[in-house]
């Protein structure tokens, strides 16, 4: 069995001071996985030592090489400040959602016919497909956030790690983006690692949930994992 | 037309051709990577670079070459350091370059005011075949790695973490790129002078940047605007006898100043429109 993700007791301090202790669990296919805590309970930096942003200070984080076709793993990942990127970067959306394939073996290719059907299906999934050919400057925040979302579902990946996907989406927007997720999850064996803080209305969706609390004995501001709990089984 | 007959004039308009092919492209990448002063702190570090070649009698321009690669390295690293304040990193070495051009000139007294004078102002109409012939080599290698890194490049320019994050080599393809960057600021300098060869590179960038929504819009009509610029202010120069490096700058400016006022107009005119139909509905 493949793990996507496997986080070993994972200890990270910005210089002296811990923020995160004693943090260990998997990401498999097929997992969707929310991750919550209060603010500043260095969800965000978790996800950053995950994809290799930081190094862990003890312990180990591993992001499997192959996914379960043994082909390379391809991660898409969603940052928290994406939508906030430079407003005068000159790319039309449709460009932008476009670079998504590039790390599907065409950084150096043409860009086929089903290429171009991923991104148009992923650009119609957050409906943006009638916006392509707008500058990605003159987009709202919300509209920048599906972008950077069809950007990553354009580039198809085996695991997506997520950090506040939905700010700046209305409640529709953001039921039909998890149902997407989930569909992604369960028919096409995607992993998921998706930090928020709707998890009262992601829980329908998540098949574990991973919550990141203070630590009681520490001095500092200190988070360690209370526990992975597996949800009941989502519905299909 | 007399002009053309010159032989130093076809060269310095094969040379302007040229510039304006690669300097878009460069810039481009320089103002949405937020280094847009880093070609002036090379052209600073390029004036060391000729100071110590004229001090050591080495031919400046590899002394210069070598020096801008050096440099250009070393950015990265401190980029690397002040990632908040990556300006910071262009401040240091602008001051640097230019104090050790001056004290490396200041110990070579005498002898080099006129040459450094040339790198300092340039000379596009001094320029001779074996320039030209460098000028085109490096186009070519521009042009060829432009083609060839495109795609991995608009990403890490749109964004290095989710570069990064996708696999690219993000540290060495921003080392190649400043060295790249200072190679070329060595070539040009002689030709268009040390104190104007960043407004070259980032204003046909600059000024494209208001033109196109997309990427490869901006390229191509950032060349447009450079040939425009570099040609009509090479012919101003000669039928007017200014120097060619300031005119050229001029008239790009001039160019910034009415695409601007044009922008404006135009988008004021349409905003009248939509108020006159507002109030008519």
């Amino acid at each position: 069995m493949v793990h996507y993700i496997e986080v070993e007791k994972l200890a990270f301090h910005y210089q002296d001071e811990p923020v995160l202790e004693n943090i260990s669990f998997e990401v498999d296919p097929e997992d969707f996985v929310m991750l919550t805590g209060e603010n500043g309970a260095a969800k965000t930096t978790l996800l950053r030592n995950i994809l290799g942003l930081l190094k862990p200070s003890r312990g180990s984080v591993r992001l499997s090489p192959v996914n379960c076709s043994g082909e390379k793993l391809v991660v898409g990942y969603v940052s928290q400040q994406i939508a906030s990127f430079n407003t005068g970067f000159p790319s039309t959306v449709l460009e932008l959602v476009q670079s998504g394939r590039y790390q599907r073996g065409k950084w150096f290719k043409r860009l086929d016919k089903d290429d171009k059907e991923h991104v148009r299906r992923s650009l119609e999934s957050v409906g943006m497909w009638e916006m392509r050919n707008r500058k990605i400057g003159e987009l709202s925040g919300g509209q920048k956030q599906r972008i950077a979302i069809a950007r990553v579902f354009a580039a198809d990946p085996d695991l997506f790690i997520l950090d506040e996907p939905t700010t700046g989406m209305d409640v529709q927007a953001r039921e039909e983006f998890y149902n997407l997720l989930r569909h992604n999850c369960m028919e096409h064996g995607k992993g998921i690692l998706m930090v928020t803080h709707d998890h009262e209305e992601i829980r329908h969706y998540a098949s574990k949930h991973i919550e990141l609390v203070r630590k009681e004995d520490s001095p500092w501001r200190c988070f360690s994992m209370d526990s992975c709990k597996e949800l009941s089984k989502p519905h299909s | 037309m007399e002009m053309f007959f010159y032989g130093f004039m076809q060269r310095a308009f094969q040379a302007s051709f040229l510039i304006s092919l690669i300097a878009p492209i460069l810039g481009l990448f320089l103002i949405l990577r937020r280094q847009s002063l880093m070609a002036d702190t090379l052209s600073h570090i390029s004036l060391a670079g000729v100071a110590l070649g004229l001090l050591i009698g080495v031919n400046p321009t590899w002394t210069n070459l070598l020096v801008v690669i050096v440099i250009a390295t070393l950015l990265e690293y401190l980029r690397q350091i002040y990632r908040t304040y990556s300006e910071i990193s262009i401040a240091i070495l602008m001051s640097a370059g230019m104090a050790l051009a001056l004290v490396l000139m200041g110990i070579n007294d005498g002898g080099v005011t006129l040459s450094m004078t040339q790198f300092l102002f340039g000379s596009i109409v001094t320029i001779n075949e074996q320039q030209i012939w460098l000028l085109l080599v490096l186009t070519a290698i521009v042009g060829l790695l432009y083609l060839i890194f495109r795609k991995p490049m608009y990403v890490l320019t749109f964004d290095e973490e989710t570069a990064f994050t996708v696999g690219l080599p993000i540290k060495t393809m921003s080392i190649l790129f400043n060295v790249l960057t200072g190679v070329t600021i060595a070539v040009i300098m002689p030709i268009v002078g040390a104190l104007l060869v960043s407004a070259i590179i980032i204003l046909p960038a600059a000024i494209s940047l208001r033109l196109s929504k997309s990427f490869n819009g901006v390229i191509l009509i950032g060349i447009v605007i450079a040939l425009v610029g570099m040609l009509s202010g090479l012919a101003v120069s000669y039928e007017i006898g200014t120097p060619p490096g300031a005119t050229i700058t001029l008239i790009l400016m001039i160019i910034f100043a009415v695409i601007t006022l044009l922008k404006y107009s135009l988008r004021h005119i349409q905003l009248e429109r939509l108020y006159k139909k507002t109030d008519m509905s």
